[in-house]
C-alpha cells in the first residue's frame, strides 16, 4: 500500500488499523458478524474474570492521560496490554488472543466460500450503476422527511452497508417497502438470531440500566430484550469490578459504551472508524434522545428503575434513524460546527433584520433554516446556540414529518443549552426546504409566535429572501472548479462572488496540470473549512471524481478520521498532516482561527497541495460575506 | 392509548438448580453471570416480552450485584425437588433477591417459585414433597408455585402466564411525565462554554 505520511508535528501513528493485531492485509469485503465479536469479546470477559483474583489483573486501568472527565479510562484488549501497547502485542499473544485470531480466519473462510457462490461482478456492477445514476446533489441531505428528493430508500438504507454485497441482494428494493421508511423502523423483523442483523455494519443500541431495550438502530426492540440484557450485564459486570468499559476490540469490530446515568448507549460497528468518532456519535445519539425528553428522565429511574422509557419515544424512531445517518454523511456530527447556506450579504443581513425584531419579545432563539443549513439565527440578551444543539434540532424537526405540514408548537430540549428543562419550538415551513424556528420558554405563546413568524414571512417575500435561497439551492456553494490559482488574476474577481454564473472550463489562471477535468486545480477534489471563531464550517460542492453517495461517504470517514488524529491529546494537538494513500492525498491544517481539510488526487504534487491550500484560505476569506453568518456568532453577543 | 402497547418485563431466575430449557445456550452464564432469554407471552388481550435473565444453577455461588437485579419485574426461584439443599436455599435467595433489587414494594414483590425435575428417576429419587414447597410459598406471601420436568419443561409456560399476570396487577398505575420547563430568569442560567468537544 502506498502510504506516505509525513508533516511538520505529527505522524499517522493515531491510526486505529494499525493498532489491530488481526488486521488482514487483503481486506475482506465480509465484515465478521456480530456474534462473532460477542465470542470474542465473551472470551475476554473470560480472561478477565479468570485473572481477577490473580495480582496481575487483565483490565488494564491506565489512565490515557487525555481523557478529563471523571470516568476511569479503561481499554479491555485482546491481549493484556492497554490499548497503545497493542501493536507489540502482537508478539507476546496469550491464548486468549489464539483462539480469538482462530476465530476469525474461520469466519474469514466462511465469508469467503458466501462470495464464492454467488455473481460478484453483476451485483456490484448493478450496485454502482444506481448510485452513479442518481443526481448529484450534494445538498440533498436524505433526511427522512425529504421524500421529493431522495430518488429511492436503499442508499439511505446503505449507510453503512456499502461493502455488504450479500445484503444488497438480498434486500435492494426488496425488503425495504416504504411502509417500513414510514414508520422510521428498519428491518423490523430482524432479531439478534437474524443473519441479515448480524451482518450489519453499524449498530446503535440505547437501553436502560435495567437492561431494557430502548432503541436499537435494526430490529425490533422486544425481540432483541434478551440481546439488550447481554449488553447491561456487559456493563454491569465490569461496573461490578469496580471499573468501566469503554470499548471492546473483537476482531473488526469495536463495541463502543457510553454510560449516561441510568441510560446505556452501544455502538457495534465495524465501518473503522475511530473510537473517538464513534464515542461522539453516541453523544449526539444522546443529545438527539436529551432534546425529545430532558434529563428528566433520569428522575424517572430513580422513582422507579423498572421504568419502560420506549412508550416516551413512541413514533420517534425516524429522528434516531435519520441522525444515525447523518453520521455518514453530515461533517458538522463530527467537526461540531453548523453551516450556512451560500446567500448574498444584504441577503443574509435581511433576514437577521426580521429575526432580530422578534428576538427581542420573548423568543429566545430565532432561526431560519433551509435543510439543515442555516440561513439566519439570533437569539435574546446573552443567550448562545451550540452547533450540536443545532444539528439535533434540525433534525429532529426535519425527520419529522408531521412538522412539514402544518405550523407546530412542541416542547423540545436544547441539550448544551439547557438539557434539564423543556423550551417550546414554533415551527413553520416556508417551503419544501426553508422552515422558522422559534424558541421560547412560554407555553402558551404559540398565537404570538405565529403573528410573528407572519410578520417575518411577509419580509422575508418582500426582501426575495426565500427566492433567494431557493437560488442557492440549485447553484450556491463553493465550486472547486472555480478556485482561480494565480492570485494576480484575482483583479477579474471570478469567484469573489459565488453563485455567479461561472466561466466554462479551461479558463484563464487555472493550471493545465493534466488533473483537469476531474477536480479542481493541482488534483483537488473537495475541501472543508471551519472557522473557530464562528463555530462555522463550508464545504466545497461535490464535484467530479467524488461522484456517489458512497464516494461523498467514504471521503467524510476519512476526513473524520483526520479529525481525529488532529484532535488526538495524546499525541496532538497538530498544526499539519499530509497523508497520501491509494484514496487521496489528504492535507490537514489546523490553526488558531481555522482548521481546512483537503482532499486531493492520490497522485497530487505535495508542494503543489500546500499552495493550493492557501489559494482556499484566501478563498474562503474572499467569500467570507456569503459563506459564513458573520458578526452574529452564537458565542459572541 | 398507550396501555394497549406491548409490555416489557424483566424476569430474574434465581436459584441452585439449572433452569432446563432447551433454549437456553449456557452462552455466557460461565463469564458474567447469566444467560438470556426473550420471550413472548400473551395474556388476556395484552402482549408482554419477557427478557429473561437466567441465572440459576451455577456451581460457585456469586452474588451479581445490584446491577443485575436492577430494575427485575418478577423473580423465579428454582430449586430441585431432588435435592434438599436446593430448596433450603430458596429463602437464602429470595433474601438475596430482595437486597440487592430493594424493590419499593418487598411484602408485594411478584416472585414466582419453580420445583425442577420431577421426572428425574422417575420421581423415586424426589426429597422434596410438594405439599412442603406449597406450604413454604404460602407462608411466604403465596408465591406462585409450579413443578416442571426437566426434559419436558411442562408447565412452564403456565408460569409465564402467571408472571405477565402479575406484572399486569401490579405495574398499572403510571405517571403523566412532566419535565420542567427553562426559566431565563433565574440568574443560575448555565451556559455552554463554546469549547469544541
Amino acid at each position: 500500500m502506498p502510504s506516505d505520511s509525513s508533516s511538520s508535528s505529527s505522524s499517522s501513528s493515531s491510526d486505529g488499523d494499525d493498532r489491530n493485531p488481526n488486521s488482514d492485509p487483503n481486506p475482506d469485503p465480509n465484515p465478521d458478524s456480530i456474534d462473532q465479536s460477542l465470542d470474542a469479546l465473551e472470551s475476554q470477559l473470560a480472561s478477565i474474570s479468570m485473572s481477577s483474583r490473580s495480582p496481575t489483573a487483565t483490565i488494564d486501568d491506565e489512565e490515557v492521560a487525555e481523557e478529563e472527565e471523571e470516568q476511569s479510562v479503561e481499554q479491555l484488549t485482546i491481549g493484556n496490554g492497554p490499548l497503545n501497547e497493542e501493536i507489540r502485542a502482537e508478539e507476546a499473544t496469550d491464548s486468549v488472543e489464539d483462539e480469538h485470531i482462530g476465530n476469525n480466519s474461520n469466519l474469514r473462510a466462511e465469508a469467503s466460500g458466501v462470495i464464492n457462490t454467488r455473481p460478484s461482478s453483476l451485483c456490484r456492477n448493478i450496485s454502482e450503476v444506481d448510485e452513479v445514476e442518481r443526481p448529484l446533489s450534494p445538498s440533498s441531505s436524505g433526511y427522512a422527511g425529504e421524500r421529493g428528493s431522495t430518488s429511492g430508500d436503499d442508499e439511505i438504507d446503505d449507510d453503512d452497508e456499502d461493502d455488504n454485497e450479500i445484503r444488497e441482494v438480498e434486500n435492494d428494493g426488496v425488503l425495504e417497502s416504504h411502509a417500513q421508511w414510514v414508520s422510521g423502523k428498519r428491518h423490523p423483523d430482524e432479531d439478534d438470531a437474524s443473519v441479515s442483523w448480524r451482518k450489519r455494519k453499524k449498530h446503535f443500541f440505547i437501553l436502560s440500566h435495567s437492561g431494557k431495550p430502548i432503541y436499537s438502530r435494526y430490529g425490533d426492540e422486544h425481540k432483541l430484550a434478551g440481546f439488550s440484557a447481554t449488553l447491561q450485564a456487559i456493563i454491569s459486570f465490569v461496573e461490578n469490578g469496580g471499573d468501566r468499559v469503554k470499548l471492546v476490540r473483537a476482531g473488526k469490530h469495536q463495541v463502543v459504551f457510553l454510560v449516561k446515568g441510568p441510560i446505556y448507549l452501544v455502538c457495534i460497528s465495524c465501518t473503522e472508524e475511530p473510537y473517538e468518532s464513534l464515542k461522539g456519535q453516541l453523544e449526539l445519539l444522546y443529545g438527539q434522545m436529551i432534546l425529545i425528553l430532558t434529563k428528566s428522565v433520569n428522575r424517572c429511574f430513580e422513582k422507579n428503575p423498572k421504568f419502560d422509557m420506549t412508550s416516551l419515544l413512541g413514533g420517534t424512531d425516524v429522528v434516531f434513524s435519520s441522525l444515525i445517518h447523518s453520521f455518514s454523511w453530515n461533517p458538522a456530527t463530527f467537526l461540531h460546527a453548523y453551516s450556512c447556506l451560500p446567500l448574498a450579504y444584504a441577503t443574509r443581513q435581511a433576514a437577521g433584520a426580521i429575526l432580530q425584531d422578534v428576538a427581542g419579545s420573548g423568543v429566545l432563539f430565532a432561526l431560519l433554516m433551509c435543510k439543515h443549513k442555516v440561513i439566519s439565527l439570533v437569539g435574546a440578551q446573552k443567550a448562545s446556540l451550540h452547533p450540536d444543539d443545532i444539528l439535533l434540532l434540525s433534525n429532529f424537526i426535519m425527520s419529522s414529518e408531521s412538522f412539514r405540514t402544518s405550523e407546530s408548537f412542541s416542547p423540545i430540549c436544547l441539550p448544551r443549552y439547557n438539557p434539564m428543562a423543556f423550551l417550546y419550538a414554533y415551527v413553520h415551513y416556508f417551503d419544501i426546504d426553508t422552515y422558522l424556528v422559534l424558541l421560547t420558554t412560554s407555553s402558551d405563546a404559540f398565537y404570538h409566535l405565529k403573528d410573528s413568524r407572519i410578520r417575518i414571512e411577509t419580509i422575508l417575500l418582500k426582501s426575495n429572501v426565500l427566492s433567494e435561497v431557493q437560488r442557492s439551492l440549485v447553484d450556491g456553494g463553493m465550486h472547486i472548479g472555480d478556485l482561480i490559482i494565480d492570485p494576480t488574476s484575482r483583479a477579474g474577481a471570478v469567484s469573489s462572488h459565488l453563485g455567479q454564473p461561472r466561466p466554462a472550463t479551461g479558463s484563464p489562471g487555472r493550471i493545465m496540470d493534466g488533473f483537469a477535468g476531474i477536480g479542481g486545480p493541482a488534483g483537488l477534489w473537495h475541501f472543508i473549512y471551519r472557522s473557530i471563531y464562528l463555530d462555522q464550517y463550508v464545504s466545497s460542492e461535490f464535484s467530479s471524481p467524488i461522484n456517489s453517495l458512497r464516494q461523498q461517504k467514504r471521503l467524510y470517514r476519512a476526513y473524520q478520521k483526520l479529525y481525529t488524529s488532529m484532535h488526538d491529546k495524546r499525541i496532538g494537538p497538530h498544526k499539519t498532516q499530509f497523508r497520501r494513500d491509494e484514496n487521496y492525498v489528504l492535507l490537514c491544517w489546523v490553526t488558531q482561527d481555522f482548521e481546512l481539510y483537503a482532499a486531493f488526487d492520490p497522485l497530487a504534487d505535495k508542494a503543489l497541495a500546500i499552495k493550493i491550500c492557501n489559494r482556499v484560505c484566501q478563498w474562503v476569506k474572499d467569500v467570507e460575506n456569503e459563506i459564513f453568518l458573520l458578526g452574529a456568532s452564537p458565542f459572541s453577543w | 392509548m398507550p396501555s394497549r402497547r406491548r409490555a416489557l418485563l424483566k424476569v430474574i431466575i434465581l436459584g441452585d438448580s439449572g433452569y432446563v430449557n432447551k433454549k437456553f445456550s449456557n452462552q455466557y452464564k460461565a463469564t458474567i453471570g447469566a444467560d438470556f432469554l426473550t420471550k413472548e407471552v400473551q395474556f388476556e388481550d395484552r402482549l408482554f416480552t419477557l427478557q429473561i435473565w437466567d441465572t440459576a444453577g451455577q456451581e460457585r455461588f456469586q452474588s451479581l450485584g445490584v446491577a443485575f437485579y436492577r430494575g427485575a419485574d418478577c423473580c423465579v426461584l428454582v430449586y430441585d425437588v431432588n435435592v434438599m439443599k436446593s430448596f433450603d436455599n430458596l429463602n437464602n435467595w429470595r433474601e438475596e433477591f430482595l437486597i440487592q433489587a430493594s424493590p419499593s414494594d418487598p411484602e408485594n414483590f411478584p416472585f414466582v417459585v419453580i420445583g425442577n425435575k420431577i421426572d428425574v428417576d422417575g420421581g423415586n429419587s424426589r426429597v422434596v414433597s410438594e405439599k412442603k414447597a406449597r406450604a413454604w410459598c404460602a407462608s411466604k406471601g403465596n408465591i406462585p408455585y409450579f413443578e416442571t420436568s426437566a426434559k419436558e419443561g411442562t408447565n412452564v409456560e403456565d408460569a409465564f402466564q402467571v408472571i405477565a399476570k402479575n406484572a399486569l396487577k401490579s405495574g398499572e398505575e403510571e405517571e403523566i411525565y412532566l419535565p420542567d420547563t427553562v426559566d431565563v430568569a433565574s440568574s443560575s442560567q448555565q451556559r455552554s462554554t463554546g469549547c469544541e468537544c
